[in-house]
């Protein structure tokens, strides 16, 4: 029997060897510019584990999605950045979007083809939210846009005699006042007063703007000081407070999700949040005590302008795919595929308010909204909607939380109105 | 081959080596070298711990030395340009060096000194409250009576969870709308409405503190019992026979006889108080106003939700500075006579 030598076994191995390895690095080199990271932050993993499975199946792609929790996920892109790691598509909250771009961690879209096309089917101001603070460049496509509305519970206002709910601040107060005085509701009112970014003051700010006070300037200077609807704003605020009409504990809730959930035990009379939460109180009965329906959304008093902000998809400055991105980009922030699909799920979803109007005219949408808003007001509030400039300063995202404490003070009446307004200011000019 | 040449010693290294190789012959005999260097037991065991230490230096002290320059520095992680030192490829910027401008500017800075004192309260209620009651509780266990088993068992489970998830868990219970605590002490007739237990911002620190402390003694009970069940009988013994009732057994012989533990939870908890983040942002994000923001809450908002690295790190260091000169004292205090005594 001819056996084989050690030699001979050692010299087939190394090249079987080497083969392996080539081979393997050969298909390494293939596949490099394929596979595409993507990055969020936790917000129905699973929703977007499903729609990225789809784009992979229906348009070959390798894109893989990781969820990164809310509170760390900006800082936590901003390491991976540093260490060197290249995240292609990533979700940016529009507070740091201006940073990323000017740090070049992220690219401008503008170069990018199809890109006019959905510029012009956006609604200028979600247009320009997106845009870079010159207004020259797009730095990224929407992920949804963010609303203050008013909802009120109408079971309760029947039960107070209460026919149709406030349509002004003062009529908000007075309903208030009688609902706790009748024993009808301990703490009537719940205003978005939480602390996280998304709380407090946008709150204010939609405050401010319904009463016809201007927040910023034009140079993005914080001028609350010489507006007297600021003023008036934040006295209704103190006088809530104190009247009680407000549970205390909003304050210290820690996101607008824990506060919306509070509607849900139907022992608040009005609760100003993001609109899309109406959908959880209003849509969804195994949770919400108002639901089906029973709460509900009013114009917003005063001028009924409410702050809107763009929250956006952008693609990584240094992405070594860049036409994989850009098309994963267009799948979620725009109409890949001519059904605008991404864009869609968010609205049957969650309800998130969308910057493309066309979409609630879909017959999906619209029967889907039916069961939970009256879509024609929220359309009407969306009109209202008044987006600032501020936050694409690099001082924003310090001021905006560093003024949380200021106006929680004032609120709880340990500083007067002037003076929280002047701490403001010189706070923002402190940062500036 | 590093066994010595020709040392006949079985207490160097060359007779440890000469016993490893009797004891696991079947390993391989160990000769030994021919001009192999002489090594004393000192350098044999300084070569044999080199490793691990190598390891420390790379896990701990070099981020320790890095951060530390943070702290000195003006960090933007995105912006990253400049000098850098590079290892293996890995490339680690320097950032501007502002020297110790960071550690100026939160001297200054009336909101850090209001957060130190806030802390300083967080700590020693903290401290107090985990001591006390930890060392009450080992107390109990250590008697005998049916289900002690059970108990010391499930005394564990606060320990064990996750402060995220001890943070909702409370935040649920304490919660002045539907919270199971309002509920029964409202049932029980014990308070007219419900509590707002976070309403006011002392009273919200406060309820940190105990949920904290809720979380965290377990584990100095398990400590405490720990150091009591090595507690010699014969000394109970003595003291009863000295006519010592369970008090001046508990204050003459245990507490002695345990100082070094107590040590060490102290150490522990003043470390853990100084440090404890997680439920403050579970629980208040450091409000109403300030009145919940300590000193770590104030360096991880800096660092994380203003970006400002090198002001956030110099704020932490100042944690480790305080934590250091409270171990000091510690030591200082319990165990520099009882180290004496021994």
């Amino acid at each position: 029997m001819n056996g084989i030598d050690r030699r001979t076994f050692l010299g087939h191995a190394g090249v079987l060897g080497a083969s392996l390895f080539l081979a393997d690095g050969s298909r390494s080199l293939a596949r490099a510019d394929r596979p595409l990271n993507f990055s969020g932050w936790v917000f129905k993993p699973d929703t977007v584990k499903d729609y990225v499975n789809l784009y992979n199946q229906k348009f070959s792609g390798q894109v893989k999605y990781e969820a990164i929790p809310w509170a760390q996920y900006h800082p936590t892109m901003e390491t991976r950045a540093f260490a060197g790691e290249v995240v292609d598509v990533m979700y940016c909250n529009h507070n740091n979007r201006e940073r990323w771009f000017e740090s070049g961690l992220i690219r401008a879209l503008d170069d990018l083809p199809g890109l006019d096309e959905l510029k012009k089917k956006m609604t200028p101001a979600n247009l320009d939210s997106l845009k870079s603070k010159d207004g020259t460049k797009l730095l990224g496509l929407p992920y949804f846009t963010s609303l203050f509305v008013l909802m009120y519970n109408e079971p309760m206002l029947k039960d107070a005699g209460i026919a149709a709910p406030a349509k002004s601040w003062d009529e908000l107060v007075e309903h208030c006042q009688k609902l706790r005085r009748d024993k009808i509701s301990d703490t009537p009112f719940l205003p978005n007063w939480n602390a996280s970014p998304s709380g407090t003051m946008p709150q204010l700010m939609t405050d401010c703007f319904s009463e016809g006070a201007q927040v910023f300037d034009a140079k993005n200077q914080l001028i609350v000081d010489q507006e007297p609807g600021a003023a008036r704003a934040m006295e209704r605020w103190q006088k809530v407070y104190k009247a009680n009409l407000v549970n205390p504990e909003v304050l210290t809730k820690t996101s607008s999700t824990d506060t919306h959930r509070l509607m849900w035990t139907g022992r608040y009379a009005y609760h100003t949040n993001h609109s899309y939460y109406l959908k959880t109180i209003a849509g969804e009965p195994e949770n919400s005590k108002l639901a089906p329906k029973k709460a509900k959304m009013t114009m917003y008093p005063g001028t009924g302008q409410t702050y809107m902000w763009t929250d956006s998809y952008v693609v990584n400055a240094k992405t070594k795919v860049l036409d994989d991105a850009w098309k994963f980009a267009r799948f979620l922030g725009g109409n890949l595929a001519g059904d605008w699909y991404v864009q869609r799920q968010w609205c049957l979803i969650s309800g998130l308010d969308n910057p493309y109007p066309e979409m609630y005219d879909h017959p999906e949408i619209v029967k889907s909204y039916d069961r939970w808003i009256d879509l024609k007001l929220l359309r009407q509030q969306y009109q209202k909607g008044k987006v600032i400039a501020a936050y694409k300063e690099p001082w924003y995202g310090e001021y905006d939380t560093k003024a949380v404490p200021i106006v929680h003070d004032m609120i709880r009446g340990s500083l007067t109105v002037p003076k929280a307004l002047k701490d403001l200011v010189k706070l923002q000019k402190s940062l500036a | 081959m590093i066994a010595a040449s020709g040392s006949r010693s079985t207490s160097g290294y060359a007779g440890v080596l000469r016993t490893l190789g009797g004891v696991g012959g079947h390993f391989g005999r160990v000769r030994a070298p021919l001009g192999a260097p002489h090594l004393t037991d000192a350098s044999f065991a300084a070569f044999l711990v080199l490793p691990a230490l190598l390891g420390i230096l790379l896990v701990v002290g070099f981020p320790l030395l890095y951060s530390f320059w943070m702290s000195l520095a003006q960090v933007n992680l995105l912006r990253t340009t400049g000098p850098a030192l590079e290892f293996f490829g890995i490339r680690l910027p320097l950032f501007k060096f502002v020297g110790i401008d960071n550690y100026a500017s939160v001297f200054v800075d009336p909101l850090y000194w209001s957060s130190f004192w806030r802390t300083a309260y967080f700590v020693l209620a903290f401290v107090a409250e985990t001591t006390v009651v930890g060392l009450g509780m080992a107390l109990v266990l250590q008697e005998s009576f049916p289900g002690r088993p059970l108990m010391r068992s499930l005394l564990l489970i606060p320990w064990s969870l996750s402060r995220v998830v001890v943070g909702l868990l409370w935040q649920g219970l304490l919660d002045g709308e539907f919270g199971a605590l309002n509920g029964l002490l409202y049932n029980l007739g014990m308070i007219e409405s419900y509590i707002a237990f976070f309403k006011q911002g002392f009273s919200a620190l406060n309820v940190l503190v105990s949920v904290y402390m809720w979380n965290q003694a377990p584990f100095a009970t398990l400590l405490f019992l720990a150091a009591m069940q090595s507690v010699p009988e014969d000394h109970y013994m003595a003291a009863s026979v000295d006519g010592a009732g369970y008090w001046q057994r508990l204050w003459h012989v245990t507490l002695p006889a345990i100082r070094p533990v107590v040590f060490l939870v102290l150490v522990l908890a003043t470390v853990n108080g100084f440090l404890m983040l997680d439920l403050i942002y579970v629980m208040t994000m450091g409000g109403p106003g300030h009145d919940t923001t300590t000193i770590s809450w104030l360096g991880f908002q800096t660092a994380f939700a203003f970006f400002k690295f090198g002001t956030g790190t110099a704020i932490l260091y100042t944690l480790t500075a305080l934590c250091l000169a409270l171990t000091f004292v510690y030591h200082r205090l319990l165990l520099r006579r009882f180290e004496a005594d021994a």
